[in-house]
């Protein structure tokens, strides 16, 4: 692979940049003195690409075990008066809410920014939640690009706009922001000033109730003045569209108006220049607090406006707000009028429905005939599944053939993780799916509910790390009677294997061991706990069995790497990848294999009969030779040593 | 000018819409790419949206406003037909990926030709045996570098070819520039076979 990193380009060059690249070069070229951020689609990228050149540039980057721990780690360098940044996903901010609300109080020294990627068409998250609220809730800033030069721009803003309040600054985007590219012209990179020194300042940063109850007034002044601020934003800026085209003028002609709040400016702009309605169009890159002044002033003007935002309607809340208080009349039209969808994200088309509903114009192409023919007739969604020679498949077969044999019934809690595959059929290995680190606490509810089932349930080794440690103890603690299964991988995969506290490296590439999973569950309290390769079914099956019986918690470690880390490093080091192999002979085509383990290597041929046929990327598991009650299926060698491949993340990652 | 490429996971439509878009801007034209692909594992749904000139601006392509699409799947082809013009040319690689999923009946993989005939239906569909010329050229993984060669060749994109070529050559490894190239070249003669049949056709 051609290894010219992007992300350094040199001042005035135009590259293309994915959203995550351009917020990551905005960090280097703000100084970023302390990176962190536990992964999550779709933000994980940004810390990915500033560990890559960290030691370089000489700052600090990591992957923390999570993100209240990633943000406090951030915090900390913050007010000892460095540049910090956190990146998270949405459902992250929920576990930083804690120290973020009261953070806020203290305030920071350095600039602290968080970036937030909120997923309104939930492409990878569990809800849609918007993380406005907690901008609200927090009394931070909340600032919205619209494309990755705005991205990295305002990272770089976000940093002096922290240090000016003295107050962490959110930098929401989306998906349509992280994943796609632009073309971006660099700044200059400045070098992290790392000179940090934490001074004490009790009355500040011990917030006890007597010294934090004062703060609240220099809390609620600093998100006044960032209102005041925000009217001077460069970002937030007037438009009127007459007959499709922009013109850049601060005259109000136009009695309709449409904000543009966060991303949505160029579907406005799109559809306005196709339909050519008439409009005043405020592009709003601070969602809160509001600009009062610049809202207000373009309120005034307007007969109808038109708020055109992702997620929940908080900008159409804070319009509406602001014009009453100001008294004005006017009315404020988005979600709650119906015109703009309640969930999920929001494209041209759907800007173009809105004002067809208001003025009859047509922005939507119209699906004649063969093309909803095609739809209807043709399209179905793929069941997506774990990649063939996951260990978790192994592990699920095992689980469930436990089960079964057992009689009994029984309910298995899931975790967050690419085992959450394992939901679909044929394996449907899980029950549930809440949030990271639920597992072994739902399921100890459960076994305190009467039940007179087994209950079990599943994480794996990153969400353990992540959130699984104070359930289990609290499993021990209070007598819980249940089996955890931990799926240990030795990776965060889900998100694109990332390191964690198990893998034995860290994001900056220096070897810091491996925590110990089985002591650590030991140091928990929890006495029955075995490690068993996920591949070794029969010893699997015969573990949940037993400590199904068992009372009290149990633990079971299963364990094999990541398939893709296992092809990687056989690739990487010109080993053999052998493939599994059907006896034509004695495969029936009574397709048991498929409906055990359903693996994505398995294709299907007729020629001269119906048979099972392996597929190029098979990596030869070996899981299916059991499968198979002909004894159609064998690997030439069954792959050796899976469990001795050791896991290098720097390599692995793209 | 609005392209689709769609495919799905393993199937490099990611890396080549980015060497599409990378070739793009050192022709000096506006990009803008956007994206979704799911999670670390393969076989799922991908689409990505390119978007070139100066009037590129969101990242999305309104539905029936696509101005070409090229495919690495032929059922991936027909879930994104709806942001297509009518008449778009359609470049399709013809290897169908069945998953497990429809051979178990949780869901459902039309007929090929059907699915061949529904694009050719409203759109100028180009197919071409990728997957088989990669094989070709030297491996599978080259099947995006075929398809590739034959966009190229249709004269759809405002990018030069040698400026394509110099895209992907920075984007594969070193070693494997030669069978690249071959792969390059295959899905180029792939079109002019398919230019010169239809050519045959118009004439009966
Ligand atoms: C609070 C929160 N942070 C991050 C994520 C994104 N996420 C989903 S699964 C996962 C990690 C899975 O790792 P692991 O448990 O090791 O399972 P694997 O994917 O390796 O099987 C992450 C970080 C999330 N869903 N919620
Ligand atoms: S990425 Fe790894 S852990 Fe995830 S499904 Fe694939 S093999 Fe399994």
């Amino acid at each position: 692979m051609a290894k010219k990193n992007r992300i350094l380009g040199g001042a005035g060059e135009k590259v293309l940049l994915t959203g995550n690249e351009a917020i990551a070069r905005g960090c280097l070229e703000a100084g970023v003195v302390v990176a962190t951020a536990y992964p999550g689609t779709p933000a994980t990228t940004i810390l990915e690409k500033l560990g890559d050149v960290a030691t370089e540039l000489g700052f600090h980057a990591e992957f923390s075990v999570n993100e209240a721990v990633a943000f406090e780690v951030s915090a900390g360098a913050a007010m000892s008066g460095v540049r910090s940044l956190m990146a998270t996903k949405m459902l992250g901010v929920n576990l930083i809410a804690d120290p973020l609300t009261v953070i806020s109080v203290t305030g920071v020294r350095g600039g602290l920014v968080i970036i937030t990627a909120d997923d309104p068409q939930q492409f990878s998250s569990q809800n849609a939640e918007d993380t406005r609220f907690f901008g609200m809730l927090a009394k931070v800033p909340v600032l919205e690009p619209v494309d990755g030069q705005e991205a990295k721009d305002m990272t770089r803003y976000a940093f002096e706009l922290s240090e000016e309040l003295e107050l962490p600054v959110f930098l929401r985007i989306t998906p349509r922001i992280c994943h796609s590219s632009f073309p971006i012209e660099l700044g200059e990179i400045h070098p992290p000033k790392r000179n940090g020194k934490f001074l004490r300042d009790p009355k500040r940063f011990v917030m006890i109730s007597t010294f934090s109850r004062p703060r609240q007034k220099i809390l609620n002044e600093k998100i006044a003045k960032a209102g005041i601020i925000a009217d001077t934003n460069p970002w937030n800026r007037t438009f009127n569209f007459q007959n499709g085209r922009a013109v850049d003028d601060n005259k109000a002609y136009n009695t309709f108006g449409i904000i543009a709040s966060g991303m949505t400016f160029p579907y406005v702009e799109e559809v306005l220049e196709v339909t050519k309605v008439n409009a005043r169009v405020l592009k709003l890159a601070t969602t809160y607090p509001l600009p009062q002044n610049l809202v207000t002033e373009f309120l005034r003007e307007m007969d109808q406006v038109l708020i055109v935002e992702e997620n929940d309607g908080v900008t159409e809340l804070l319009t509406r707000a602001l014009a009453q208080r100001k008294r004005l009349n006017v009315r404020i039209m988005g979600k709650d009028e119906g015109l703009i969808p309640m969930s999920g994200e929001l494209n041209p088309d759907l800007v173009g429905d809105a004002l067809e509903k208001l003025f009859g114009v047509q922005f939507r192409e119209e699906l004649t005939e063969p093309y909803i023919k095609a739809e209807k007739e043709l399209v179905s969604q793929r069941v997506p599944a774990l990649c063939s020679g996951c260990p978790h498949r192994a592990s699920y077969y095992s689980i469930k053939e436990a089960l079964r044999r057992k009689g009994m019934g029984g309910s298995i809690m899931g975790d967050r993780g690419c085992y959450n595959q394992g939901a679909y059929a044929p394996l449907e290995g899980i029950d549930s799916c809440i949030c990271m680190g639920a597992s072994i606490a739902m399921a100890s509810g459960i076994s305190h509910s009467g039940t007179n089932e087994p209950v079990l349930s599943v994480i794996g080794d990153g969400t353990f790390f992540h959130s699984g440690i104070p359930s289990l103890l609290n499993a021990v603690h209070n007598r819980s009677n249940i089996v955890s299964l931990i799926f240990d991988n030795s990776i965060t995969a889900m998100t694109g294997h990332q390191v964690n506290p198990g893998t034995g490296v860290n994001l900056m590439g220096v070897h810091t061991g491996n925590a110990n999973l089985k002591k650590i569950v030991e140091a928990c309290g929890v006495e029955r706990v075995q490690v068993i390769n996920a591949f070794d079914t029969k010893r699997l099956i015969d573990a949940v069995m037993e400590e199904i019986d068992q009372p009290g918690p149990s633990v079971i470690i299963s364990r094999s790497p990541c398939a893709l880390v296992v092809e990687r490093n056989v690739r990487q080091r010109k080993l053999k990848m052998y493939r599994a192999e059907v006896d034509l002979d004695k495969c029936i085509g009574c397709k048991v294999c498929m409906k055990k383990i359903g693996c994505p290597a398995f294709g299907w041929g007729d020629d001269p009969k119906p048979h099972l046929e392996i597929l190029p990327h098979c990596n030869g598991c070996g899981l299916c030779v059991e499968m198979c009650p002909f004894g159609a299926i064998s690997v030439p060698e069954k792959r050796e040593g899976a469990l001795g491949i050791s896991v290098k993340p720097r390599e692995v990652r793209e | 000018m609005n392209i689709i490429l769609s495919g799905v996971g393993g199937n490099g439509v990611v890396l080549t819409t980015r060497i599409i878009a990378e070739a793009a801007v050192m022709e000096g034209i506006n990009v803008r790419v956007g994206e979704v692909h799911g999670l670390a594992m393969r076989g799922g749904t991908v689409v990505s949206h390119l978007r070139l000139g100066h009037d590129a601006k969101g990242v999305l392509i309104p539905q029936r406003m696509g101005d070409m699409m090229l495919s690495f799947e032929p059922l991936e082809a027909i879930r994104q037909l709806k942001l297509l013009k009518r008449g778009a040319k359609v470049i399709i690689n013809n290897d169908p990926y069945i998953g497990v999923d429809a051979h178990l009946g949780l869901s459902r993989y039309p007929d090929i030709c059907r699915v061949l005939e529904q694009i050719q239906e409203t759109q100028d569909l180009v197919d071409v045996p990728a997957t088989h010329l990669a094989v070709e050229a030297g491996g599978v993984v080259m099947t995006n570098v075929v398809m590739l060669g034959t966009l190229s060749a249709s004269r759809e994109l405002p990018i030069r070819r040698e400026v394509l070529l110099e895209a992907i050559k920075s984007r594969v490894p070193p070693h494997t520039i030669d069978k690249n190239i071959v792969a390059f070249e295959l899905g180029e003669k792939a079109f002019q076979e398919w230019e010169s049949s239809r050519a045959c056709q118009v004439k009966q």
